[in-house]
């Protein structure tokens, strides 16, 4: 048995170093100055290699689970084989530059126009972080006014409703009218997109606490603000945390599609849209990467939160 | 063999041959508008409904463009064969790769201006130290860029310099006064804020052409690898011509453009007043030399402007290659 082990840990050293040795000869021939891919068979034959190695790798290792952080190491694997796909198939077949870029010219334009797209991040992150808390707060109160009060359930959810149907390029140059060009009114145009989805699932949630347990509550002579903040608050968490995750993304889509509609000259969408025009689209791609990083990292923030605050949950059960 | 099943077979067969032959009698050509139907393009659809296209056996679709569309994307990516574009733009997109290549120069003066609220304190560009001005993007700011760097301001605001936003293509930003300056065009968003309601002693007027900073604007483009077919060519020397012989008419009769701009126009949203105003200064900027040709001392001057700005210049090295006659020689024989 201990002989087995250690044979295939061979085989997977061996495997590992042929991939990666592969990896950097293909990488090489195709950013020299020779035939395109196409014209060599040689390459064509290195590709299939590599592929077949790199499915058996990521095969390999997904079944990998303990310790924790090898868990990680085949999502980044696959990520890095996509990005090395990319890199070939860009630079091996002459693709224009202007219809997709390399990840090397966008990791370069990354690093040369870094102090523009940092500014530009920093102001669209204020507009989606305040979008987001108004949004989300008053669709929270929203919620439980309408849980409070039954005229306003039947009301007022169809006319949110409606709000959540606004298409973000209607509202957003109305809002630059209404809150002037900088940063509040793409804040705005994010507090009215995320309202809806929050008032609707926190409204779920606030629904979803077992009968039973009210009915305990009831006996218990609690009134509706000790019920509401120590069963129905509690047990609507994962619903709320639900909307939070969907309005982390939504926030930052409508702050950069509402930078579209006048803006001073700076903001993640305002640089894509005039970068666009001046067809700088490796620009476009790094401003593209970083919204992309921003919203996973926001998402996954409150990801975190979720797994801390609703730890009860089934769904964590392993 | 029963000849009756032939019969529609036969019938087909000469229905599509008559119909081939047809149109090989008018070659089709797609132009790409700069912005939506309007007396802007007045010669365009002169030509078109007088029949001057068909005339030279031309069979011409034109497609307005609007906001968010940048002819030389549309060229780049095959949606049309000839494009009515600004020199700025064109030659920035020729830089990076997309070989186009200007055939005809229709506006020979700059109708781009910068419009100020007497109220702001702004009598002088020495006065835009400090002050909001809003300018259009889309290959639409290299201008502004140049004569900001000619003014020594940075576009970046603080105390020395300008803020600057990106405004729509609207000019509700000067009546709320949140620019203190906005672009317009002496044909267009200047008599939009007349129409607003502003008086024009309300208003301060900065033309590019007076400041010495302006660029060549409509002008007509097509690619390199067009101009390299002969039939291609061909047909872009027919096409200039008539609609040289279009724009000429329009300037002399601008009630009739007006008239068939207005026919043309599929969104309805055009005024007829709004589009007489805009023949008229529209006809100013046509001029009246020879309709169409490119002076190289204006090709120069634009080309010179261009590559002036020291942080973020247009075009890092001259064009060559950007421009050629012989499409207009071609047109005049």
């Amino acid at each position: 048995m201990v002989r087995k082990g250690s044979a295939s840990t061979w085989v997977a050293g061996v495997g590992f170093v042929a991939l990666t040795a592969l990896s950097a000869g293909i990488l090489m021939q195709v950013h020299g100055s020779g035939p395109r891919a196409q014209e060599t068979p040689a390459l064509w034959l290195a590709l299939a290699a590599w592929a077949a190695l790199a499915v058996l790798a990521l095969n390999r290792l997904a079944l990998l689970q303990q310790p924790k952080p090898l868990r990680l190491l085949a999502p980044a694997l696959l990520g890095a084989a996509l990005l090395f796909v990319w890199e070939v198939g860009v630079v091996g077949w002459n693709v224009p530059r202007v219809l997709l870029p390399a990840p090397h010219a966008v990791a370069q334009a990354l690093s040369t126009r870094w102090e523009v797209l940092w500014p530009d991040f920093l102001q669209t992150a204020i507009a989606v972080l305040a979008g987001f808390a108004l949004g989300s707060g008053s669709g929270l109160a929203a919620a439980l006014l309408c849980d409070r009060v039954d005229f306003l359930k039947r009301g007022l959810l169809p006319l949110a409703g409606l709000a959540g149907a606004v298409p973000i390029v209607g509202i957003a140059p109305i809002m630059v009218m209404w809150f002037g060009f900088d940063w509040h009114s793409k804040a705005a145009v994010a507090a009215v997109v995320t309202f809806f989805p929050m008032l609707v699932n926190t409204l779920a949630g606030l629904a979803a606490s077992d009968t039973m347990h009210r009915d305990l509550m009831r006996t218990y002579a609690a009134s509706h603000g000790v019920t509401l903040a120590k069963l129905r608050l509690p047990g609507a968490l994962p619903f709320i945390f639900n909307a939070l995750k969907i309005n982390s993304t939504l926030a930052l889509i409508s702050a950069i599609v509402a930078e579209f509609f006048g803006s001073p000259i700076y903001g993640l969408g305002f640089r894509i849209s005039a970068e666009v025009a001046r067809m700088n689209v490796d620009v476009v791609w790094a401003a593209i990467a970083l919204a992309a990083l921003a919203g996973s990292l926001f998402y996954g923030l409150i990801a975190l939160m979720e797994r801390g605050l609703t730890f009860w949950h089934p769904s964590y059960r392993q | 063999m029963n000849f009756k099943h032939l019969l529609p077979a036969v019938a087909l067969a000469v229905a599509a041959l008559g119909a081939h032959s047809q149109a090989q009698a008018q070659d089709k050509l797609t132009l790409q508008l700069k912005w939506v139907t309007q007396a802007q393009f007045a010669g365009y659809y002169v030509a078109k409904d007088k029949g001057f296209y068909k005339d030279v056996g031309l069979d011409v679709t034109i497609k307005a463009g609007g906001p968010d569309i940048n002819p030389s994307q549309v060229i780049a990516g095959g949606g049309a064969d000839v494009i009515v574009d600004w020199m700025p733009s064109a030659l920035a997109t020729r830089e990076k790769g997309v070989a186009i290549v200007n055939i005809a120069q229709v506006f020979q003066t700059s109708g781009m201006q910068l419009t100020c609220r007497k109220d702001s304190g702004i009598k002088t560009p020495a006065d835009f130290k400090g002050k909001t001005l809003g300018v259009w993007f889309f290959g639409n700011e290299y201008p502004f860029l140049s004569w900001m760097d000619k003014l020594g301001l940075k576009t970046t605001g603080g105390a020395d310099g300008v803020k600057v936003l990106k405004q729509g293509f609207n000019v509700d930003p000067l009546l709320q006064k949140q620019a203190d300056c906005i672009s317009t065009m002496t044909y267009n968003e200047y008599w939009q804020l007349i129409d607003a309601g502003m008086k024009a002693d309300q208003l301060l007027v900065f033309k590019y052409q007076d400041q010495g900073v302006a660029t060549l604007e409509d002008g007509l483009y097509a690619t390199e690898k067009s101009l390299a077919d002969p039939k291609m060519a061909a047909n872009l020397a027919k096409f200039v011509k008539a609609s040289m012989k279009g724009w000429d008419y329009a300037v002399k009769n601008q009630a009739e453009a007006v008239k068939i701009v207005l026919k043309n126009d599929a969104s309805g949203a055009q005024k007829e007043a709004h589009q007489a105003r805009m023949m008229g200064e529209i006809a100013k900027l046509v001029g009246t030399g020879q309709t169409g040709k490119l002076d190289m001392k204006a090709y120069e001057s634009t080309v010179a402007t261009l590559m002036k700005g020291k942080s973020d210049p247009v075009i890092t090295k001259k064009p060559a290659g950007a421009t050629t006659d012989k499409v207009f020689m071609a047109s005049l024989k």
